[in-house]
């Protein structure tokens, strides 16, 4: 269906600083600015937030869903999983939860 | 002088504070009724919703204030809200005009918004603590109300013929009614000598000033040849206060007892 209305742009939440960015859907306004203004109304309302992104659905390069057997393992790959090391408990253990 | 608390007021200064308290209330309420008519309305869903979510602050930021005439001895909110007569009321005409097209609607909301922003800023120093704690407290909301409101003014100001016609339209129209905001009272002295709030003449040349250039920002020009619509602030409404009232208090007067 052709999409007769503003551009389309996607919206980024963060819930507290330091914390990542997280897409929660997209918004049509005319311009970056006003989708700003605008999402915040639509995406902040109610979380916690202390920032937000708006990003051109353009500007979005992404893979087709037709390829994605690229992304499937095919053999194991387990040793590639960063388990059993003992570091990301002595990590957790100090706290690293320092603010970005 | 010290901040001034309910206990130590004197009769005169109360009742300064008590009209104020209704004036700022009042507005809001009308205002966030007025705006509300827009939900599921608003030219595109982005747009519905953050006028319609704005329009709900502006409820809550007139239930603060109906609860702080609450504290001086003020019927509760309710009430106030549902079972006073035009006549009793002390919004300004600005906030009673039907929501006209949706330049009328936009240019309101920036004006009143200005106006509040301007009146806020000072009473975050008001020597009543109560005041000032609410105004403090509602300041990120009404940050959000004048970003959208600029916002709107700058697109909509020059996006098109159309819409610039529109825009200065509702600007010529609602120019006079938004200097009501600042219609002097006999409290005017009272409250500036007890540092409770600047003289409304004051306020209305710091918004006039600062207004006349968001306009010539976005393409607009601010009347400056007309004089201001008063008359609110002593009871005295537009028709359209009264259609109003009807529709809002039409539900609760069936039975005003009853528990919600």
């Amino acid at each position: 269906m052709t999409d007769t209305q503003w551009p389309v742009f996607e919206v980024f939440h963060q819930q507290a600083r330091g914390e990542p960015h997280v897409h929660v859907g997209s918004i049509h306004a005319p311009d970056a600015q006003m989708a700003l203004v605008l999402a915040k109304e639509q995406y902040a309302r109610r979380m916690a937030c202390v920032n937000l992104w708006v990003v051109s659905a353009e500007a979005i390069l992404a893979t087709d869903y037709e390829d994605a057997d690229i992304f499937d393992h095919g053999t194991d790959k387990s040793y590639r999983e960063s388990t059993g090391y003992q570091t990301t408990k002595r990590a957790k253990a100090i706290g690293d939860t320092a603010e970005i | 002088m010290s901040q001034q608390t309910i206990e130590q007021l004197k009769p005169q200064v109360k009742t300064a504070i008590v009209d104020l308290l209704y004036r700022l209330a009042d507005d809001h309420l009308i205002l966030g009724h007025r705006n509300s008519e827009w939900t599921g309305l608003g030219p595109i869903l982005e747009a519905d919703i953050a006028f319609s979510s704005m329009a709900q602050d502006k409820m809550g930021h007139a239930l603060a204030f109906y609860r702080l005439l609450q504290q001086l001895g003020e019927p509760d909110p309710d009430t106030n809200a549902f079972l006073r007569s035009g006549d009793q009321y002390r919004c300004c005409s600005l906030v009673c005009l039907e929501r006209g097209d949706w330049a009328q609607s936009v240019v309101r909301h920036f004006l009143f918004d200005e106006a509040t922003r301007i009146r806020f800023e000072a009473l975050e120093q008001s020597r009543y603590e109560p005041l000032a704690q609410v105004a403090r407290k509602l300041r990120g909301e009404l940050k959000y109300h004048t970003m959208h409101g600029q916002m709107n003014l700058d697109k909509l100001g020059d996006a098109t013929e159309e819409s610039h016609q529109r825009m200065q339209d509702a600007l010529d129209r609602l120019f006079p009614h938004a200097m009501g905001v600042f219609e002097p009272t006999e409290w005017d002295e009272t409250l500036a000598a007890e540092g409770i709030q600047p003289r409304e003449a004051e306020l209305c040349k710091t918004w006039r000033s600062q207004v006349a250039d968001m306009c010539a920002e976005s393409g607009l020009t601010m009347p400056d040849d007309v004089g201001p619509i008063y008359g609110g602030r002593a009871g005295k409404h537009p028709e359209d206060l009264k259609k109003l009232l009807d529709d809002m208090q039409k539900v609760y007067r069936l039975d005003p007892d009853s528990e919600w």
